[in-house]
């Protein structure tokens, strides 16, 4: 999971920061978030598999989740 | 290491450094936002919209795309310190 | 409680009972290094445990090696975590490719690291039990488990443990070592990532063509990253197949180039399933639209890893790889 790493690089810098993954990467991302020092941090889920969605498909499941992605990274959350 | 049980615990356990979650703001309005593609396929996709929709609806001011070498591989060190340059803000995608 | 059944419960093995590391096992396994026990040997990804000596030490014992096996166990565990490999990639990834440990050089005959026949395992302490403390090591430090940091779908057979010396006996040709400019007495291993070994037989071949378009077909699949990759490949061939090459003048590396030349399959065949798709293909430099184009399974022959190993018999063992973020390396180890 290297984009948990990379978010948390982001964080460290005094930037907001989540990453998008699917659901096969859950697990790993909350081990991570957690022996990395930010135990907890959120993360956008979306189910799995993406890979195989057309871009229509695509995007319009991923407009289902900006208003989560947005709370996120504001004091919303 | 040595446990009760005369044992050694072979597990090093982690770090034990906390990282503090960056402040949040209030809202994205006025905003830069940085997106990191980590070349999964899909992710590109994920990005378009997901910046199409910060500048419409949320008011953000401009987003930023970056690449980087391989969603298997971290971003280099160098490569976030020049984003964290100019954003506020980071996504990044995908883990899929 | 019973002490194996701790360690089981505590997830602290494979699924296998472990030796109880005890101050004194563990003390007697310090002894066969003259390196220090605090010494650092690296962050083990993700988790980032620390490996040192004396925690290398404690998963040798662990997994049953013998203490002369240490030196062995250190160098692999310092190789796995050069950056080209991309040991922290593997660890999370859905894919169940392995770091195959492959030892050339007289400490690991010495000490009885099997080349012959039976060398994947099982049977063979050396092989099963450092193999298999490396991955003690990425489970119990790098948290590297299904179901934690790992999203593997499937593991494979391999990550039980995954180290072997070549048939050197029963070799036409120079080690893998020193065919990389290794000395015939340096201590080396060399660490690729890989997928549990394929078995392709063939009793029939005379001549090395025949024989390479073979092992070449078996060398691609739709599926296998190597096709949209830039990936690694091992390719173990037994001594009665390298023969055959060898008969007919040719050396290791012309093998190399020559499997390389024949592991294709035209694109139109890779398009009907699998993962093809048009962004990978234009990533690989091709057309997708081109039909007939030839597909590489294994695009530069520095990133195929041919030796020679197996016993007696018509068989090559040809291992995938996983994507190109992952390079092999080598280094020498000291004793």
């Amino acid at each position: 999971m290297c984009s948990v790493h990379d978010t948390i690089e982001f964080e460290k810098r005094g930037i907001p920061a989540t990453v998008f993954l699917t659901q096969v990467f859950k697990n790993a991302a909350v081990y991570q978030f957690r022996t990395k020092g930010m135990e907890g941090h959120p993360f956008v889920e979306l189910p799995h598999p993406v890979s195989n969605l057309t871009t229509e498909q695509m995007r319009s499941l991923t407009e289902r989740y900006v208003d989560e992605m947005v709370a996120q990274l504001t004091q919303r959350a | 290491m040595a446990s009760d049980l005369g044992f050694i615990d072979p597990t090093a356990g982690g770090s034990g450094v906390k990282v503090a979650l960056a402040p949040r703001p209030k809202d994205l309005a006025g905003k830069v936002v940085g997106l990191l593609d980590n070349t999964k396929e899909q992710a590109d996709v994920i990005l378009e919209t997901v910046a199409e929709i910060l500048r419409n609806r949320y008011g953000v001011a401009k987003v930023i795309t970056r690449r980087k070498e391989h969603y298997s591989k971290p971003a280099t060190g160098a490569m976030i310190d020049d984003m964290a340059k100019e954003v506020q803000i980071a996504a990044a995608a995908l883990g899929g | 409680m019973d002490e194996f059944e701790f360690f089981l419960e505590k997830d602290w093995s494979d699924g296998l009972p472990v030796v109880t590391p005890t101050e004194e096992r563990v003390r007697a396994m310090l002894a066969c290094t003259a390196r220090g026990p605090d010494e650092t040997i690296g962050a083990i990804p993700p988790a980032g445990g620390i490996a040192t000596v004396r925690s290398v030490a404690i998963h040798a014992v662990m997994a049953g090696c013998k203490p002369e096996y240490l030196p062995i166990v250190l160098g692999g565990a310092a190789l796995i975590l050069r950056e080209e490999l991309n040991m922290g990639g593997v660890q999370c990834t859905m894919h169940g490719v392995a770091p195959l440990m492959i030892v050339n050089g007289p400490y690991g005959e010495r000490i009885g690291l099997r080349g012959g026949n039976g060398c994947f395992g099982p049977g063979f302490r050396a092989n099963a039990t450092i193999g298999r403390a490396i991955r003690l090591i990425l489970m119990n430090l790098g948290g590297g488990i299904a179901g934690i940091a790992s999203a593997t779908v499937f593991a494979s057979p391999i990550r039980y443990t995954a180290c072997l010396t070549e048939h050197m006996a029963r070799s036409p040709w120079e080690s893998l070592a020193v065919s990389r400019g290794y000395a015939a007495g340096d201590n080396v291993i060399t660490c690729a990532m890989v997928e549990s070994p394929r078995l392709h037989f063939d009793d029939v071949s005379t001549e090395p063509q025949r024989l390479l378009a073979g092992i070449g077909d078996a060398m691609t699949a739709p599926g296998s990253w190597n096709m949209w990759f830039n990936s690694d490949m091992v390719v173990a061939m037994s001594p009665q197949h390298a023969q055959l090459c060898a008969d007919a003048g040719m050396s290791r590396r012309d093998v190399q180039i020559r499997l390389c030349e024949l592991a294709v399959r035209p694109q139109k065949n890779l398009k009907r399933g699998g993962n093809w798709r048009p962004e990978r293909a234009r990533a690989m430099g091709l057309d997708p639209d081109d039909d007939e184009c030839l597909v590489k399974a294994v695009k530069d022959p520095d990133r195929l890893h041919l030796i020679v190993a197996g016993g007696l018999g018509p068989v090559t063992a040809v291992c995938h790889g996983w994507n190109e973020s992952s390079r092999a390396v080598h280094s020498a180890y000291s004793v």
